[in-house]
């Protein structure tokens, strides 16, 4: 993405900075040089002074800038009691509430406890599954037709407690076929128009984005291979389709089907959509195929569409975080971080090692780069996004206002201890403890729309988050020098010289490496930075594939030992009064790196890891909270991290 | 226990309730009377009564029904009033939840209905609006320019070098060129016109709730937030206002029409309630509201 803006005004300008800071020097005003930024006094003249304090210079910087000042934040995955399962689990809020505590208001959750956010998110996709979306609501409300099936009757009867019993009839297939909210039928069709009328109501463009969506679940075997689908569209767009589902006859557990689906809804109306996969770490190594996938080998129309649709890969969430594992990248010694490992989704069958490769994001993009070779087309080229996944209508993922993933895990002395899934015959067990408070996506887009952050997200100018709100800036080219890191808007200087997260780099100038300017600021209410990190992945001449992370910037004077390593920036949290304090770290980060190992003939992928300092997790706000104690094991503190989407280096 | 009592009590003095009970008991004198030809005793099917049937069925199945489905459906319908009839006539309405809640449905729909009919005219809009008028007022707003210091460069000279800077720039004036000021990189150095929200999601809270503070056309400061402290200057303060109608018509009038349907209810059902004596039993001591 090349914003003409940006490049008029990069560095004529960006050379006299300097300067102008030397001047004010002069002004005639005792003072010392650590007003200016660092290094550049710069040769004191008169000239320089009255420049300094010229009037000439446009009030607004931003005028003329057409590139995003400041990242969007937003949770692109969110189900509410139009959800089979959290309707099942005793959620009560529907999409309005959901984008109404998105935007900021109070509401009652579920557990009848008041909730707010600590701040407005910018955008909010509400994600209900497609299968039976709408059932609960309408049976909790006695709908006449719900109520005239037996089943059906037996089911409002028990109330709450027939959820569970609800739940195995649909997975074992004996949900009652007159019952079942499929595409075509009346009921569904009612659901899928709430959830585009709430969207509607509160998408104020400009203020707060509603995103028209929903997820659509294939869970054969209980191998998670969901996808949230996003509409670019208003309703008068979306309303002329009903969702993909899964359950024959009318769906399929075929992703491929899925992007006929998305093919289909763009051809028919003109819109579009984009898809977002999560969970790989549920999926038993089939989230991300290297050699065939649904009984077919891979090929280069798998590759296409796949890389079409599916422009995000959500990096981490409520149900583990999927960036990579220990036992893929053993000499990452972040890799080991609120990982879930050990089983598929239901936890029916048990994880194997061999699996791994299959799951996580950083392999996946790896194994991208070997069928980009084998196909001639990269399926696996996708940005990183994140979201809460959250079953209570609330996107609520602060480690201090933590309202959980599902309706009986908001806030209770109980869920500490609780038991989140067990399979009693393969012995895998999840305790409530191991679920994340995470994560967000944020966007670089210019305007808070649905067009505009659409298009961010469909060009990956975006970025996962664990929860926290720091901005990361990332930009790649073959001209960064030192310099840029000390600019005043590294964005204008990025945008100028290079693409930003998301882009491409190819054709190596001869005997160029690739540069990159990164920057982070810490979350304005959050902690400060440890590092930042630049993971890179590789191919070799030989076709195996490498990665390797790079410490790039960090707080503090620490220096890398014998081992290239960077000492641990240590910890401020105190765990029983969960707290900690920002006298470790930094606040704001910036450098410009050079890849010191490039062969111009090999193709890689960077993407920005960014750490901050260790605080409290949501448990220890839970036990100092309700004053009870963790059950042996409990992590009490966590780093929040951001991951980056991807700058790719194609030798063609 | 009591409380269902009590409700149901309620129930049978509704006047929907009265309704039924009326029917049933004319229905019930009719029998008794045992005059066959009684108006209740009649079973009609009008024709088109009938067509609908035709239409109904074909809709589903792509064709006319034949003579022997027609009857099916017939028989059906005659059926279904029967059974009705019988069950109501038996009360059994009174005691099924679903049946009381549809009725209930069905009688605020028809009471709401009532309030719709008019559309409001502006006149009646514009009272509306200035008696709500705080639901509508804008956020306020300011545009300022900031240059910052930070604690990790600074250390204990932090304060005093914010006040020395506040000099500083309160000599060069408000046209003072800051752009190479300051710390931080990444902090936005001017923001247009902006609510609190907006400021917050840069600045934190903290120092979005300071800034409105701060005064106009003046450098000043410092601020603190938590990436340090902050010299300001407030180019322009806009305090919130209330839109004209045009500018905010069809948000009015959404909320003028919940407002309406809500009043209109509570009026009828205040007004219905004043036709009840409600007796409400205390409960007793083991049913305590509200205990876990």
């Amino acid at each position: 993405m090349i914003h003409p803006a940006a490049l008029d005004r990069s560095d004529s300008k960006g050379g006299n900075r300097m300067a102008m800071a030397g001047a004010l020097l002069t002004a005639g005003l005792a003072l010392s040089s650590s007003w200016v930024l660092a290094h550049d006094a710069g040769e004191v003249t008169k000239e320089k002074a009255e420049k300094a304090f010229s009037t000439k210079a446009p009030y607004s910087p931003y005028a003329g800038r057409n590139y995003p000042m400041r990242p969007l934040f937003g949770d692109t995955h969110l189900h509410t009691a139009f959800s089979m399962d959290a309707g099942a689990f005793g959620a009560r809020l529907n999409p309005r509430d959901a984008y109404r505590f998105a935007r900021g208001e109070e509401v009652t959750a579920s557990s009848g406890q008041p909730v707010k956010l600590s701040r407005p998110l910018d955008f909010l996709v509400v994600a209900d599954h497609s299968d039976n979306m709408g059932f609960f609501p309408d049976l909790f409300a006695g709908k006449p037709e719900l109520l005239a099936d037996p089943t059906g009757r037996k089911w409002y009867d028990k109330g709450s407690e027939a959820a569970i019993e609800i739940i195995v009839a649909f997975s074992q297939g004996t949900f009652p076929k007159d019952l079942m909210y499929f595409p075509g039928t009346r009921a569904y069709r009612g659901a899928w128009q709430e959830t585009i009328a709430a969207a509607e109501a509160y998408n104020a463009p400009g203020r707060f984005t509603a995103f028209i969506g929903y997820e659509w679940t294939s869970n054969t075997g209980g191998n998670n291979l969901h996808r949230n689908v996003i509409f670019r569209d208003a309703g008068d767009k979306a309303i002329q389709v009903e969702p993909f589902t899964v359950l024959p006859p009318y769906g399929s557990d075929n992703p491929v089907e899925l992007w006929k689906w998305m093919d289909a809804y763009e051809k028919k109306t003109g819109g579009s959509v984009l898809a977002i996969p999560h969970n790989g770490n549920l999926s038993n190594g089939r989230m991300f195929p290297m050699v065939e996938a649904f009984g077919k080998k891979l090929d280069r129309d798998y590759a296409t569409a796949r890389a079409k649709w599916e422009r995000l890969y959500e990096a981490t969430q409520t149900k583990g975080d999927g960036e990579t594992h220990p036992f893929l990248s053993p000499n990452d010694e972040f890799a080991d971080f609120e990982r879930w490992d050990k089983g598929n989704l239901d936890g029916s069958v048990a994880k194997e090692k061999a699996m791994l490769e299959f799951e996580y994001a950083r392999s996946g993009l790896k194994t991208g780069l070997k069928l980009q070779q084998l196909l001639g087309v990269n399926p696996y080229k996708f940005g990183l996004a994140a979201g809460s996944d959250a079953h209570t209508g609330l996107a609520a993922m602060e480690e201090e206002n933590f309202f959980g993933k599902i309706t009986p895990a908001e806030p209770s002395a109980e869920r500490l201890t609780e038991t989140f899934m067990a399979n009693a015959k393969t012995g895998v067990k999840i305790m409530d403890w191991e679920v994340l408070a995470s994560g967000y996506t944020a966007v670089w887009a210019a305007e808070n729309t649905r067009e505009s952050i659409w298009d961010a997200m469909h060009r990956r100018e975006t970025y996962g988050t664990t929860g926290s709100r720091m901005a990361v800036r990332f930009f790649g080219g073959w001209e960064f020098d030192k310099a840029d890191a000390r600019t005043r808007s590294p964005a204008a200087t990025g945008y100028g010289k290079g693409v930003p997260m998301g882009g491409d780099l190819s054709k190596a100038p001869a005997g160029k490496a690739p540069t990159f300017l990164v920057a982070a600021l810490k979350d304005p209410i959050g902690a400060n930075l440890d590092r930042i990190q630049i993971v890179k992945g590789w191919m070799d001449a030989k076709g195996d594939l490498h990665e390797k992370v790079y410490d790039v910037a960090w707080s503090g004077d620490r220096k890398p030992g014998a081992d290239g390593k960077l000492a641990s920036v240590g910890s401020t949290v105190d765990v029983a009064n969960a707290t900690w304090t920002n006298t470790i770290g930094a606040p704001e980060l910036i450098e410009v790196w050079t890849d010191p190992s490039f062969d111009a003939t090999q193709s890689a992928f960077y993407y920005v890891r960014v750490i901050e300092i260790p605080t409290p997790r949501w448990t220890a706000y839970d036990a100092k909270r309700f004053g009870n104690k963790p059950l042996p094991g409990t992590r009490m503190t966590m780093t929040e991290r951001a991951y980056t989407s991807p700058i790719w280096y194609n030798p063609q | 226990m009591n409380a269902i009592v009590s409700i149901a009590r309620r129930i049978a003095r509704e006047p929907v309730a009265h309704f039924l009970c009326l029917g049933a008991l004319l229905f019930a004198f009719a029998e008794l009377k045992g005059a066959g030809e009684a108006a209740s005793s009649v079973i009609s099917v009008p024709a088109g009564q009938i067509d609908s049937f035709v239409s109904g069925f074909s809709r589903t199945w792509q064709r006319p029904p034949t003579e022997l489905e027609l009857k099916a459906l017939i028989d059906e319908h005659i059926r279904e009033e029967i059974a009705s009839r019988e069950a109501i006539a038996m009360g059994l309405d009174r005691e099924d939840t679903v049946v009381r809640r549809r009725l209930r449905q069905k009688f605020e729909f028809l009471i709401e209905d009532t309030g719709e009919a008019v559309a409001p005219t502006d006149e009646q809009l514009e009272a509306w609006l200035d008696a709500n008028a705080a639901k509508f007022e804008t956020d306020p707003q300011v545009a300022f320019r900031q240059v910052h210091l930070g604690a990790e460069r600074r250390g204990e000279a932090l304060r005093s070098d914010a006040l020395e800077l506040l000099q500083l720039l309160t000599a060069a004036g408000p046209a003072a060129d800051i752009e190479a000021l300051g710390d931080s990189r990444m902090l936005p150095q001017s923001l247009p016109l902006s609510q609190r929200s907006d400021i917050a999601s840069a600045f934190g809270n903290l120092f979005a709730a300071e800034i409105f503070d701060a005064p106009v056309g003046a450098w000043s400061g410092p601020i603190s937030s938590d990436f340090g402290l902050h010299i300001v200057f407030v180019a322009e303060r806009r305090p919130g206002r209330v839109p004209e109608l045009p500018e905010i018509r069809e948000l009015v009038l959404r909320e003028f029409v919940a407002d309406r349907r809500r009043r209109t209810l509570d009026g009828a059902y205040v007004e219905l309630l004043s036709r009840y004596r409600i007796v409400i039993e205390k409960p007793a001591p083991q049913a305590e509201v509200g205990a876990r």
